[in-house]
């Protein structure tokens, strides 16, 4: 192989991580608190506020249910809002930001519901105030399950920028699809491979040990 | 300490069908006692418990804790009050992320208490919950009973003045409900606290128990001293209750004998003799032999004792003959005892023969 493709490589990689870390940080910085409104304000928890559920959890719905690829295409304008541009590394964060956020919101609302209300209720009765239960109960009670669900939102995230390079966001996926498939390129094709099953396993790990070690049950 | 009336709560459910879960019940606590409340499941105790802190707000009547109309106040107030109710529950409720001095920690790191203030407090519980050498551990690695003990302490931590126990000890097993009924005792006893709880066990409330209520479906059906309700059940389910620790029931060998209400020509008498207190220590079966010239044959017998105070039961059949029987129960009867006739049995039947 030769020394261009192995700079090549490289670019692609270094890409990648940085499209999905920095989409994975926004989606779990605006995914967890949406998690958590989902679960207060739903129907007879600390912040009861059914209307609002109810309308977060369509917008939530409808975002996890357009595919991909439209939703990268349709958000362009705002992508350009927001990094002045539509094309690039940097533009693709926004579209994958985006499909992330409601995925995070949706998976930290299922760990959330699983603290039993019991002991939110016993924190009620000590006289907590509800920032106070959720900053104290619910997320770190539920935080070992939260970070399994953004470890299979890192690894959703780096399949999705795959189809990055359709806005000329490029990454391994992009790689892999114009020089592995369109040119024939057997070598490189496997090699994307190769990386991508590494960098998913190696995530998968980090989060299990991260889990694991949080997990007090 | 806590005084409770004419407290309704009614569930709506959809449809418009509605639930009337507890229909206006009127309870006073004093300060110092243990108060115990009793009733089957779905009869409305744990709603009346949790009325008490408002974690379920009654649709209906006033809730007053040491002179506070709780049901007057903002969920702020509220939540200030609440640090002077102490709160245990049947599944214990703690923190499974934190360790067990971090669990009794909590309700002192709510209010902002600085490090060396809740060592201060938190090792002096520790040690009295007897869990010194646990304090680092986890709640999973720990045992009912002792997840209870932690919960106690945690109760404890905020200092409050009433403790309420929501079945308690209903998930533990017979050995460790003595445990942490003696260690309640105990609580109540060093901290003068006043301690509500709700059980649906009787040996709890015989343990235990200062005054006892008898709830039945959202209605307080009976309730008075332990002694007196033991002794003098008014109600079926009172009745039922006591049963499963002091049998009640006709004894086996009577079960296929007819009982007459008047006495017949040649029967013996049988009936139940309930002693209470000193009159337990008097020896008035052989009394009864002596003076009437009868015979009594002791067919159940129970004694216990309820709060230090001895408690009895006999079930004896009289015989001999007819006039001295009869004179034999109105002795009986003039005693401070509580008589109570089954029935008179034919002697072919009776179970002397």
């Amino acid at each position: 192989m030769s020394q261009d493709m192995i700079a090549l490589l490289i670019k692609s990689l270094w890409e990648t991580t940085y499209m999905v870390a920095v989409s994975s940080l926004i989606a779990a910085l605006a995914g967890i608190p949406l998690g958590v409104v989902l679960v207060t304000t739903d129907k007879g928890h600390i912040l009861e506020n059914v209307p609002l559920n109810r309308i977060l959890g369509s917008i939530v719905n409808a975002a996890r249910s357009t595919p991909f690829i439209i939703l990268m295409v349709a958000i362009i304008p705002l992508t350009r809002i927001l990094v002045g541009t539509s094309i690039g590394t940097e533009a693709a964060i926004v579209p994958l930001s985006i499909a992330a956020i409601p995925f995070v919101g949706r998976l930290v609302e299922t760990s959330l519901k699983e603290v039993e209300y019991g002991v939110i209720e016993a924190a009620q009765a000590m006289g907590a105030t509800p920032w106070q239960i959720i900053t104290k109960v619910l997320v770190p009670e539920a935080l070992s399950s939260i970070i399994l669900g953004l470890t299979i939102t890192v690894i959703s995230l780096i399949g999705y920028s795959a189809m990055a390079g359709a806005i000329g966001g490029g990454g391994l996926g992009d790689l892999a699809i114009r020089y592995g498939y369109q040119r024939f390129r057997a070598d490189i094709m496997l090699i994307t491979v190769v990386i991508l099953i590494a960098q998913v396993q190696i995530v998968q790990s980090l989060g299990d040990y991260a889990s694991k070690r949080l997990n007090k049950k | 300490m806590i005084k409770l009336s004419q407290i309704e709560k009614v569930y709506k459910g959809k449809n418009g069908n509605s639930v009337h879960a507890i229909k206006g019940i009127d309870l006073e606590v004093k300060r110092g006692e243990i108060f115990g409340v009793i009733g089957k499941s779905g009869a409305g105790k744990s709603t009346l418990i949790r009325c008490m802190n408002m974690l379920e707000r009654p649709t209906g009547g006033q809730v007053i804790v040491d002179g506070q109309d709780l049901t007057a106040m903002n969920d702020s107030q509220l939540r200030e009050v609440r640090k002077q109710i102490g709160m245990i529950f049947q599944h214990f409720n703690l923190l499974s992320s934190r360790t067990v001095y971090e669990n009794i920690a909590f309700p002192l790191e709510l209010v902002g208490k600085s490090k060396p203030e809740i060592e201060q407090a938190v090792l002096p519980l520790l040690d009295l919950v007897g869990l010194t050498d646990k304090r680092d551990q986890y709640p999973s690695q720990l045992s009912g009973g002792q997840k209870q003990r932690v919960g106690i302490a945690r109760a404890l931590a905020s200092n409050p003045k009433v403790l309420l126990c929501d079945e308690a000890t209903s998930a533990l097993d017979p050995q460790t409900t003595k445990s942490i009924l003696d260690l309640l005792k105990d609580i109540n006893r060093k901290l003068q606290l006043t301690i509500v709880l709700i059980t649906h066990e009787m040996q709890v409330i015989k343990e235990i128990c200062d005054q006892v209520a008898v709830i039945e479906n959202g209605l307080i059906i009976e309730q008075g001293p332990v002694l007196e309700l033991f002794t003098k059940p008014q109600s079926n389910t009172t009745r039922e209750f006591i049963s499963a620790i002091i049998n009640h029931d006709i004894p086996a060998i009577f079960a296929d004998t007819e009982f007459s209400a008047v006495p017949l020509p040649d029967s013996t008498l049988v009936l139940r003799i309930s002693f209470i207190g000193h009159s337990a220590e008097e020896p008035v079966i052989a009394g009864l032999i002596r003076r009437f010239n009868v015979d009594a044959n002791i067919i159940y017998g129970n004694v216990d004792h309820i709060q230090n105070t001895p408690y009895g039961t006999l079930v004896i059949e009289v015989s001999g003959e007819q006039q001295k029987i009869q004179e034999a129960l109105e002795y009986l009867q003039a005693r401070n005892l509580g008589i109570e006739v089954i029935g008179y049995v034919a002697r072919h039947d009776s179970a002397a023969h």
